[in-house]
């Protein structure tokens, strides 16, 4: 039996992707690592500007974000049935890891004079964004599960 | 594991490695890998080497010690 589904990559069979999948997942994973470590030392040890960094901040942002919605849609995470409680939960859990650091950002790390006020308005937009965040996750997740059904239709 | 039956299978066809690797269109290290015990292959390519071999995956593949 002679079958050609797919035009082979590089002339890879399935071991050798398996093989670079697992090496590419390890290499992101240290990347993603080495980034984080980068704006530490730029951070602590060579005293730099939050603005300075803020480029390596959004590359890592954008690409978490990515990587979950990804890993959502496609069902690499297994979601069974989306509970109002648990998304509460990891809500509750991300807008209190928001709100630490940018209480951190602006009151430990930078000499900004900012009024209760101020402060308040800043963790209002940590609110918000992660609200946001939050609904295109459950987004992503009912909109991989409708295709999954679709698939196995 | 190693899988003796893979591998008694592909000499008594006459195959080498090689041989084999080509007509299931995979690497020879695969073929190699599968029959050291060292790389489980998916069902697709069990499938095609067990045809290759005119053989089913029972023969191939199923160990009864292991049942």
């Amino acid at each position: 039996m002679k079958t050609k589904d797919k035009k082979p990559f590089l002339n890879m069979d399935e071991r050798n992707k398996q093989v670079a999948y697992r090496i590419i997942s390890i290499m992101y994973f240290l990347t993603i690592l080495s980034m984080q470590a980068i704006v530490l030392y730029r951070q602590f040890a060579l005293g730099q500007e939050l603005r300075d960094f803020e480029d390596i901040a959004i590359i890592m942002t954008v690409n978490s974000l990515f990587l979950i919605s990804a890993l959502l849609y496609f069902g690499a995470i297994p979601i069974r049935r989306l509970k109002i409680k648990s998304i509460l939960l990891i809500y509750a859990l991300l807008v209190t890891l928001g709100s630490i650091f940018t209480y951190a950002k602006y009151k430990l790390f930078t000499n900004a004079e900012l009024s209760f006020r101020q402060l308040f308005d800043k963790l209002i937009a940590v609110y918000a964004i992660t609200g946001i965040i939050m609904l295109f996750f459950i987004l992503f997740s009912i909109l991989g599960k409708r295709k999954m059904e679709k698939e196995l239709e | 594991m190693e899988n003796i039956k893979l591998k008694i299978a592909r000499v008594e066809k006459g195959l080498s490695q090689q041989e084999l690797a080509d007509l299931c269109e995979v690497t020879r290290q695969t073929i190699g890998l599968v029959e050291k015990g060292k790389y489980n292959p998916t069902l697709n390519l069990c499938i095609k080497i067990a045809t290759v071999l005119d053989k089913t995956l029972n023969d191939l593949f199923w160990d009864e010690n292991k049942r």
